[in-house]
């Protein structure tokens, strides 16, 4: 199949709070390929997640709503699609691997049973099929004596352990798109790396459409074809990977490539100069109608404050939203 | 070493387990198995490894906030591990940490100023109303507004409760400060606003730091002389450049071709050291080399002889047979 497998097209999320109805998504477009890696980095509340949560069906009710866009997979909109639709697709061909794999797995079941769940429920086995299924998942994801470890249960389990069973659910039913959610935070870097060459493994063997969300630019880096920066429920930067590393467009993309202590090897490694991104992420709620990085960006200037600015075209598939590119082009 | 502010040698941290019956053998947990190190004024010393190897034990032990099983540890000319009752607790003025969790770490019905001032009321460092001041002075320091002080945790994001959290551990002008893990828990974005602001504590107060982390690049950005661990042992120690320009033992390798990095591409099958596993139990560390069940390096020597931490270069020390003695490993691969 050509063309992309799943696609989101102009999403706006909002909540209701205290504060009133927040706009969590703000015209959020995306898309992803077969076998092909996509990239979703930002800071905590940009609405990296609720982007996922979106495509699974799951923004939390009553008080989140999709107030507008598409979501389509092969072309179908899931915005539209019935609770008994979406129950079908979900976990079937589109499955999320969460951040947290204690609190995402059941403690009182054995993860045999967890698996084995989902492919009942999708594929129709029988129990003693669904069961065998398990065995072979657990095996998929490299965990050794997979026979004797379908009985237990999640505590017996090490951190890196549980997110392959959360990847083996995820897999039971070979989904076209994975969403991995900040897959390894809880994780040891060793442990980090085991889960990532899974994941790639998994990519480049059955062409599954990987989602990453993630805050690391390294991972990024190394995982994924192309990456999209998030900044308070917008897209601000979307582009190849090589282009978002090597050329980034907005002065937030540059930030957080710039801030963090990148690790170097060799002899000359002197300590670098950290350069940081002052102040936090703007309350949701206070979002003027302006560029909501404004008050952290070094280059701002008095247009930012005033409307949120287009995406430029900066290179090829590569697009940035920030009024600096317009100035840089009058010029 | 004399000149050191930190001096700890031989620490040892174990943990008796319960017995399943009272005849079952005893079993311990050997959180930390022999660890030596110095730290002079002004430096900062990092230990790096998995959950597990026993850093925060370590941290925790120096603070005595731990029982130390056998060991010494001495700061200046005070032996800390020998003090007990008034005696420690007025030393501890002189150590004080910084909590990997700065949401679980400051007590959520305490006002900010309330918190910041209460190791010196503890400590008895002055009158009310000088602790009152030297409050204020710490928030300007630590870069928060002085209107905040009677706010409480919750107001603040998780960045900002990390500065009460370095201001608290200033109040009473400690000569070492024990941070275990203090941007882990943040935003990147907020990670490196701290990190610039410990170093600048540093540089303004001549602060000895020792710091905890498994995020190496942090660790680099941040550590005059690191130390790796494994299951509760040191497996190399050496100055920054040395460790990161020329690292000697193959768990070093592998933590620092973990590491994602920009510029190196997974699916180019970059030629990366795995491992594969979990680390063991530290309940039965495996016999010889603690590290031979994961090493894919090891021989018949490194399972049966535990080899010892040695210096093969000026301060530079390796625990691993592999290493020669003149300081090359021959088995790294070319691309660390």
């Amino acid at each position: 199949m050509s063309g992309p497998l799943l696609e989101v097209e102009g999403l706006k999320v909002e909540f209701d709070t205290w504060d009133g109805r927040v706009r969590v998504l703000d015209g959020v477009s995306l898309s992803v390929s077969p076998g092909e890696t996509l990239g979703i980095v930002g800071e905590s509340g940009c609405g990296k997640s609720m982007t996922a949560l979106a495509v699974m069906g799951l923004v939390p009710k009553p008080a989140g709503h999709v107030t507008g866009g598409a979501i389509r997979y092969r072309g179908e909109d899931l915005v539209k699609a019935s609770d008994g639709r979406m129950r079908d697709l979900r976990g079937n061909r589109i499955a999320m691997i969460f951040q947290e794999p204690m609190t995402s797995l059941n403690p009182v079941f054995t993860v045999g049973d967890q698996i084995a769940e989902t492919a009942r429920l999708h594929l129709g086995l029988s129990p003693a099929e669904a069961r065998k299924r398990a065995v072979e998942m657990l095996r998929a994801v490299h965990i050794p004596e997979a026979e004797r470890r379908v009985a237990e249960y999640p505590h017996q389990f090490s951190g890196g352990m549980r997110q392959r069973v959360m990847i083996a659910m995820a897999l039971a039913c070979e989904p076209e798109v994975l969403i991995a959610d900040e897959p390894t935070t809880a994780l040891d870097v060793t442990v980090q790396a085991q889960i990532f060459d899974l994941l790639e493994e998994l990519r480049a063997a059955e062409g599954t459409a990987i989602v990453l969300i993630t805050h690391d630019m390294g991972a990024t880096a190394e995982m994924a074809d192309r990456v999209v920066v998030m900044y308070a429920g917008r897209k601000v930067e979307e582009g190849p990977v090589d282009a978002i590393l090597g050329n980034p467009a907005h002065p937030y993309t540059q930030g957080l490539l710039a801030c963090r202590p990148n690790l170097q090897l060799g002899h000359a490694a002197a300590r670098p100069q950290l350069h940081e991104i002052p102040g936090v992420v703007p309350p949701l709620h206070l979002l003027g109608r302006g560029c909501a990085f404004a008050d952290r960006c070094p280059r701002a200037m008095p247009r930012c404050g005033e409307a949120f600015p287009p995406a430029y075209d900066v290179g090829e598939s590569h697009a940035a939203a920030c009024w600096l590119l317009e100035e840089a082009r009058a010029a | 070493m004399s000149d050191a502010l930190l001096d700890v040698s031989d620490l040892r941290v174990h943990f008796p387990l319960r017995r399943a019956t009272p005849f079952a053998p005893k079993r311990t947990v050997k959180a930390v198995d022999g660890v030596s190190f110095a730290l002079a004024k002004g430096r900062t010393f990092g230990i790096v490894g998995e959950s597990g190897s026993g850093k925060t034990t370590t941290a925790l032990a120096v603070m005595r906030l731990t029982e130390i099983t056998s060991g010494a540890v001495r700061l200046g000319d005070e032996s800390l591990s020998a003090l007990e009752g008034e005696a420690l607790r007025r030393a501890r003025r002189r150590v004080q940490m910084i909590f990997q969790d700065p949401y679980s770490s400051l007590n959520p019905r305490m006002r900010a100023g309330a918190i910041v001032a209460e190791p010196m009321e503890l400590m008895q460092v002055g009158t009310e109303t000088e602790c009152r001041e030297r409050a204020q002075e710490l928030f300007a320091q630590v870069g928060l507004r002085s209107d905040q002080l009677q706010l409480f945790p919750h107001q603040f994001s998780g960045g900002q409760r990390q500065r009460i959290g370095i201001a608290r551990a200033l109040a009473t002008k400690p000569e070492l400060v024990v941070c275990d893990e203090p941007v882990s828990a943040l935003d990147v974005a907020i990670q490196a606003q701290i990190l610039n602001l410990l170093v600048k504590l540093q540089e303004e107060y001549g602060l000895a730091y020792l710091f905890i982390s498994h995020d190496l690049g942090v660790v680099q950005y941040l550590c005059d002389e690191v130390a790796v661990m494994y299951l509760g042992r040191m497996v190399e120690q050496a100055p920054r450049e040395a460790l990161f320009g020329n690292p000697l033992h193959p768990y070093t390798w592998a933590l620092l071709s973990a590491v994602p990095r920009v510029g190196r591409r997974r699916r180019d099958g970059a030629a990366r050291l795995r491992l594969e596993g979990d680390p063991p139990s530290p309940i039965s560390p495996p016999p010889g080399c603690r590290f031979s069940s994961r090493c894919p390096y090891a021989e018949a020597r490194c399972k049966a002889e535990e080899p010892v931490l040695r210096e093969v270069r000026p301060g530079h020390r390796v625990a691993c047979h592999l290493v020669r003695e003149d300081g090359t490993a021959p088995l790294r691969p070319a691309t660390l």
